[in-house]
């Protein structure tokens, strides 16, 4: 019998004993895959993502073809290993052109074995997120309801046309015994009514007058208002092709104006960027994580433009450029300068285009009318602080004084000034 | 009787008036003032420019842009060419032989974090941590609801304190003028090339910015 009990006690001891080890090896996996995954962001997203290829390979399932110590020595130093001559390294090396993968000689085995961890765990397809199945269990109790309430409709529509049917019978006999009746008495009545009406208001002269005045009012104040606002765009919100948001990319990105419009800075024209711009985020930004991982179909119309394969990385060369519709549209005859405005005068961009930052469909703000142009100029400052005013200052001084100015010394010889 | 019915007439002409203009006030109150139209114009064309603009579609090109890229071969007025290709021996050639042409003074310097602030700090922060505001969880709120954005990759940090490593070598705080100006130029994993945005001496500043940023 004690030997029994005893066999039991160190069976129930090596049971819980195991149990413990198993409990405390999943938590220090999980720890493991925590700081993995914080190392992983912080210092691998720049060129590698799990799923895809960014600028280096995909990294999924990669720690299941490598030996640890290999990636442990990769991770750590791949131009040494590669130097040494491992057979292995310089074959990636060449496959990725000879892409310089960073070295992180700051990291330790641990912290290295714990990303390893960290990208074992993530290349696992998770089973469904157990509230998201909850979630699909209501649909389905949702649907069953829907099926129900569908059922109890069409029983009532049925029910509805079978006595509407009753009721549209019935009135159709009263109204064949009655209608010689009804039509006799209704149609002159009606008529006359109207006729009465019109004599009664033709008569009374002060009414027809009253009318025709507002009638005019009406139409002087409607031509009015219509001839002034001709050719004003003002609140213009065309569709463009791409429905680009500057409520999220200068708005909470807070991406300057001129990252997009640099224009602004240096010329006449503030200067809608070219692809390449938006590829400087867009090869790396898909927003795929709204779309089930497939690209967003508004980035996906920039890699048509570019003819760029995302999965491959590469432009192709048939580019078509991206027709943006023109918002901002001054006549031809008035000449408008931005650098002029943003650079020497330092006027914010919103001062003339409005909360830009809020829009996520951009809409015309100003009118842009010559009234609209002289009000600013008449009670904006000048800031003097530029050589254009020290110039000024000394030719004045020039002439108080009687010396020679010659129309040369103020700008005379500038090509512009003739051949503009 | 004629004149009573005119009597009530009368006034169910003047509310009628009254009800037709407060509801016109109303309509035209009402709304975000925006329109998918252009409205009424007058002579169309004296808005539109008989030279091109640069954004045009233009028939006298193969590809029908105005907006033309110059030619192989040729530079544009203010530009020096940069000799060095996209390989990283040819970045570590740079690296050695490039120097910034510009001296070092406190207009060139506050051009320089001008210019960074516009095109890098959006990523590489205004500090040039790698903290910039695109680095960081954030949220819009539109017309499609509410939605999380997507961060992008933070670049490693230029400051010497942080000790961060540049994936072709070495710390960032050590690049040298050469190799952060070829970065500008041709760009660098997530990094795109900057040189559409940036003139050479534009890039130049720059460049002279960062080194004032690996110091920290």
């Amino acid at each position: 019998m004690r030997t029994i009990s005893s066999v039991l006690g160190s069976l129930a001891r090596v049971v819980s004993t195991s149990l413990m080890l198993l409990f405390a090896v999943t938590t220090l996996h999980a720890q493991d895959v925590k700081e993995g995954e914080k190392i992983f962001k912080s210092k691998c997203t720049s060129c590698h993502a799990i799923d895809r290829k960014v600028v280096g390979p995909a990294l999924k399932g990669v720690p299941d073809t490598k030996s640890e110590e290999w990636l442990i020595k990769w991770i750590r130093n791949s131009q040494a290993l590669i130097a040494s001559g491992d057979a292995e390294a310089v074959k990636i090396f060449e496959e990725y052109n000879k892409s310089v993968m960073t070295s992180f000689t700051d990291l330790s085995d641990d912290q290295i074995k714990s990303v390893i961890a960290f990208i074992k765990d993530a290349s696992v397809e998770k089973p469904k997120d157990p509230t998201k199945d909850g979630a699909a269990a209501k649909d389905d109790n949702a649907s069953m309801f829907m099926i129900l309430g569908l059922i109890a409709v069409v029983v009532l529509a049925v029910v509805v046309i079978v006595v509407l049917n009753r009721v549209i019978r019935t009135l159709e006999n009263v109204i064949a015994k009655n209608q010689e009746a009804i039509a006799a008495q209704q149609e002159p009545e009606d008529n006359q009514r109207f006729v009465k009406f019109a004599k009664a208001f033709v008569k009374n002269k002060k009414l027809v007058g009253f009318t025709v005045l507002m009638l005019v009012a009406l139409l002087a104040v409607g031509g009015w208002k219509t001839m002034w606002n001709v050719g004003v765009h003002e609140g213009y919100k065309p569709v463009q092709p791409i429905k680009f948001s500057h409520q999220i990319h200068a708005g909470v990105n807070k991406i300057e104006c001129q990252y997009c419009h640099g224009g602004a800075f240096k010329s006449k024209n503030a200067s809608i960027p070219s692809a390449n711009v938006c590829m400087n985020c867009h090869n790396t930004i898909t927003a795929s994580e709204h779309y089930d991982g497939e690209i967003s179909p508004e980035i996906a119309k920039i890699y048509r433009a570019l003819d760029w394969n995302p999965e491959t990385r590469t432009y192709g060369n048939n580019p078509k450029p991206i027709q943006w519709v023109r918002i901002h549209n001054l006549p031809d005859f008035a000449y408008f300068n931005h650098s002029q405005h943003v650079v020497v005068a330092g006027v914010e961009c919103q001062t003339c285009h409005g909360p830009i930052q809020n829009m996520e469909e951009v809409y015309q703000y100003s009118p842009l009318t010559m009234k609209w142009c002289v009000d600013c100029h008449k009670k904006t400052d000048i800031k003097s602080d530029n050589k254009y005013y020290e110039d000024l200052i000394k030719a004045h001084e020039r002439i108080k004084k009687g010396e020679k100015m010659t129309a040369a010394m103020i700008g005379g010889l500038e090509c512009g000034k003739c051949h503009y | 009787m004629i004149e009573n019915m005119l009597a009530m007439n009368k006034k169910n002409l003047l509310g009628t008036v009254c009800a037709a203009v407060a509801l016109t006030a109303l309509v035209s109150s009402c709304g975000d003032k925006t329109t998918r139209s252009t409205g009424l114009e007058f002579s169309r064309n004296m808005y539109d420019p008989l030279a091109f603009n640069p954004d045009q579609p233009n028939a006298n090109f193969a590809d029908g842009k105005t907006a033309q890229t110059p030619p192989k071969g040729t530079d544009p007025v203010g530009f020096t060419r940069f000799e060095y290709a996209n390989t990283l021996e040819e970045y570590e050639r740079a690296g050695r032989e490039v120097k910034n042409p510009l001296v070092v003074n406190a207009e060139n310097l506050e051009k320089g974090k001008a210019l960074f602030t516009t095109y890098c700090s959006v990523c590489h922060g205004p500090e040039g941590k790698g903290d910039g505001p695109l680095t960081k969880d954030r949220s819009v709120t539109d017309s499609r609801g509410t939605r999380q954005l997507e961060n992008f990759p933070p670049p490693p940090s230029y400051h010497r304190t942080d000790k961060a490593n540049s994936s072709r070598g070495g710390f960032m705080a050590d690049l040298t003028d050469g190799k952060i100006y070829h970065t500008i130029y041709y760009g660098h994993n997530s990094m795109g090339s900057h040189a559409s945005q940036l003139s050479p001496e534009e890039r130049w500043k720059v460049v002279m910015y960062v080194h004032e940023l690996q110091k920290k």
